[in-house]
């Protein structure tokens, strides 16, 4: 007889100890919010990480130079060649078919100034070799001018293309366009022909490839960088002096499809490793990869997520049955009048599990409200840790500052209906024992 | 009610060589060692006897609480002995009016929705029923207070609201267990003037007592000893109220109640 006399009747018997209900909801409404506020939150962090792969291009792989450390025997006349070389790129390009094309990249810690306002303190920032294909690759846009032409690279023109804030923080006050930059340390002039809209700087993944900043980058042609510059790269900073002798920084190859990554990307480990099994000098990051594997961490993460809410709801189930018991024997003699005035044995059942069911349906309810919440509560948080903590605000992770909690949709049934069935679980056995008892044994208790 | 048409008055309850064992541990204890009696339609019966004599085994098996180890229990043309325990419930719920010691109403609800608990498990809740409750709890002079709960009303009053309930499935007999047991000598004699004036209007009422002074107002007494029926006769010196009497007393509670509505 699950009516809804019944219903009415379980809510009021829950009001008469409204404390008592209040603490047993609460521990269902926990669970419930933490399973939406977790996944949430592991959804929004995967996303995160899965759209910061996503911006190297699935479809890319990326060889990187890595500089040795310092060698302090180092003779200061030679100097060993380390990276990728320009003989390794075009191997890569003529031999393997399934390469589309390939992006070589030459990168230099630069101090940047206006060449008309020349008493300026020079500004630091990254000059960067390149060719017209990367502005595809690392999803740069042209806010003004033009990118880096082929013709460019032909002729080795002193052009370069500049990013938004290095724009705006070496032309306060002018129209970069056709102005010149002037490089003091390598007393080069680079006429401005583009500038660029501002990019957002990718992190660091999976350790080889460092976060990079886009906001304070110079590009030039890369022949031109070759032309200019050489190989060898001098620094003296403060007294010490060190040499370094590199071709390439970088060689994003651009594979024709994605599927055909991963073999692609064995070939070119094979030719790179061919002469030399232990190099140091190179990374290969593979992005597609790295998707895949944050497909699975996002799953274990996910999962994981889940059994931490899941415990928690048992925690909450636990507390339910918990009182569920005390509140059986508690009205033994209720349930003797009951047995006595014709109540059969599921109709005691049932009028215990509808208030069990009651509990752990609001429980849910005000979970699911709280749940929708987590985006709000995880801004304000953030926005008060800020305000009141700026300097501990600072060092938290990348992530914690940008990620956003991603309602997932399923979680939100899901919560509710495993809330549900906690109710039914952990209130379907002190029913029954509610059940059990011997009405004359019930009537007789005091 | 019973079907086959009989010049003797028609029975509300027949037992037949009733016997219950109770096994504990080693020994079997023989409560109710063959018991028989009839309970004619509107008799008003006192049921008596020591501890340890089986009143209280007896009250259980009329009560269809419990199952008998032999014999019958024929309540109109069902025997009751031999019954699941959900056929028990619903027979509990529809041919027997309960009215305990303690009062037994269900706290969290009013004075109407406890008289309306038999015709809940027997699923007749409807508007009609309603106002049979309500109608009832009037009769008893609760017409006042249908929506108070059972903490906010006397002993007495109390009680009288279990009577109602008792009367709410309209059943075979009313079966009070000590029904005066908790409550002072003038509200022992509002009840037992209210069971008169029911038995008056034709309602068979089974009243189990030790109280020599309360079982004085039934029309007949058994007495039971060592699990068997001691003595079954009419009541000598039967204790009855008048007319008068029972006017007086109801009103004197209805008074009494608008001294406790004033306060």
């Amino acid at each position: 007889m699950l009516s809804l006399r019944t219903w009415i009747l379980g809510v009021k018997s829950l009001l008469l100890h409204p404390m008592r209900s209040g603490l047993t909801i609460l521990g269902i409404f926990i669970g419930v919010a933490s399973v939406i506020w977790l996944l949430a939150i592991g959804e929004g962090i995967s996303q995160e990480a899965q759209k910061q792969i996503e911006d190297l291009g699935a479809e890319n792989i990326i060889v990187r130079s890595i500089k040795p450390p310092d060698d302090a025997n180092a003779s200061v006349r030679s100097v060993d060649l380390y990276g990728v070389t320009r003989a390794e790129m075009a191997t890569i390009e003529l031999t393997i078919p399934t390469v589309e094309q390939v992006v070589p990249v030459r990168e230099l810690k630069q101090k940047f100034i206006y060449a008309g306002n020349q008493n300026a303190t020079p500004l630091d920032g990254r000059l960067v070799g390149c060719s017209p294909a990367y502005a595809e690759v690392t999803k740069l846009k042209t806010a003004r001018g033009r990118f880096i032409s082929s013709t460019d690279l032909e002729t080795n023109d002193s052009v370069c293309v500049i990013a938004a804030v290095l724009a705006r923080k070496l032309f306060p006050s002018e129209d970069p366009l056709e102005k010149a930059v002037f490089l003091p340390e390598k007393k080069e002039f680079f006429k401005v022909i583009g500038v660029l809209e501002p990019r957002n700087a990718t992190a660091a993944i999976g350790g080889s490839l460092s976060a990079q900043d886009f906001s304070l980058d110079v590009y030039i042609p890369i022949t031109t960088m070759r032309v200019k510059m050489g190989d060898e790269e001098t620094r003296r900073a403060s007294g010490s002096f060190s040499r370094e002798l590199f071709e390439l920084s970088q060689v994003t190859i651009e594979v024709e499809s994605p599927e055909e990554v991963p073999r692609t990307a064995k070939i070119i480990e094979a030719t790179l490793y061919m002469n030399d099994e232990q190099r140091q000098d190179i990374a290969v990051i593979v992005p597609y990869e790295l998707l895949e594997q944050a497909k699975t961490t996002r799953l274990m993460f996910m999962m994981f997520m889940g059994l931490i809410a899941a415990i928690s709801l048992i925690v909450g189930g636990i507390g339910i049955m918990n009182i569920m018991l005390a509140t059986v024997t508690e009205r033994t003699r209720e349930i003797g009048i009951r047995r006595a005035l014709g109540g059969t044995r599921s109709d005691i059942t049932n009028q215990f599990l509808v208030e069990t069911i009651s509990l752990s349906v609001v429980g849910g309810l005000i979970g699911i409200l709280v749940g929708l919440l987590c985006p709000y509560t995880i801004r304000l948080a953030r926005t008060i840790f800020q305000q009141v903590q700026p300097d501990m605000y600072a060092n938290l992770p990348d992530v914690a500052k940008v990620m956003e909690p991603q309602i997932v949709t399923m979680s939100i049934p899901l919560a509710f209906g495993i809330s549900v069935v906690v109710g039914v679980l952990f209130g379907l056995y002190p029913a029954m024992r509610a059940a059990k008892m011997d009405p004359i044994e019930a009537l007789r208790h005091e | 009610m019973s079907s086959t048409p009989s010049t003797t008055p028609k029975l509300a309850a027949q037992i037949r060589d009733l016997t219950k064992h109770y096994v504990l541990k080693s020994e079997t204890v023989r409560a109710l060692r063959g018991v028989s009696f009839d309970i004619p339609e509107g008799d008003y019966v006192a049921i008596m006897g020591p501890s340890g004599s089986g009143k209280s085994t007896l009250l259980n098996l009329l009560g269809c609480l419990d199952r008998p180890t032999s014999g019958s229990f024929m309540l109109g043309s069902d025997d009751v002995a031999q019954m699941t325990d959900d056929e028990l419930s619903g027979i509990r719920a529809s041919r027997i009016g309960f009215v305990f010691q303690s009062y037994n109403l269900i706290a969290q609800l009013s004075v109407v929705e406890n008289i309306e608990v038999p015709l809940y498990y027997m699923g007749r809740l409807n508007r009609e029923s309603r106002q049979r409750s309500t109608d009832l709890a009037g009769m008893v002079g609760l017409g006042q207070r249908l929506d108070h709960r059972p903490t906010q009303l006397s002993g007495g009053q109390q009680q009288r609201v279990a009577i109602a309930r008792s009367l709410v499935n309209d059943p075979y007999f009313i079966l009070a267990d000590e029904a005066t047991g908790n409550l002072d000598s003038v509200t022992t004699e509002e009840i037992l003037a209210l069971f008169q004036r029911l038995n008056d209007e034709g309602r068979t009422i089974i009243m189990v007592t030790h109280e020599d002074e309360v079982a004085e107002h039934a029309k007949r007494i058994i007495r039971l000893k060592d699990g068997l029926v001691q003595v079954d006769e009419p009541m000598k010196n039967r204790k009855t109220f008048t007319a008068e009497e029972i006017e007086t007393i109801s009103k004197n509670a209805h008074l009494a109640n608008q001294a406790d509505e004033e306060n």
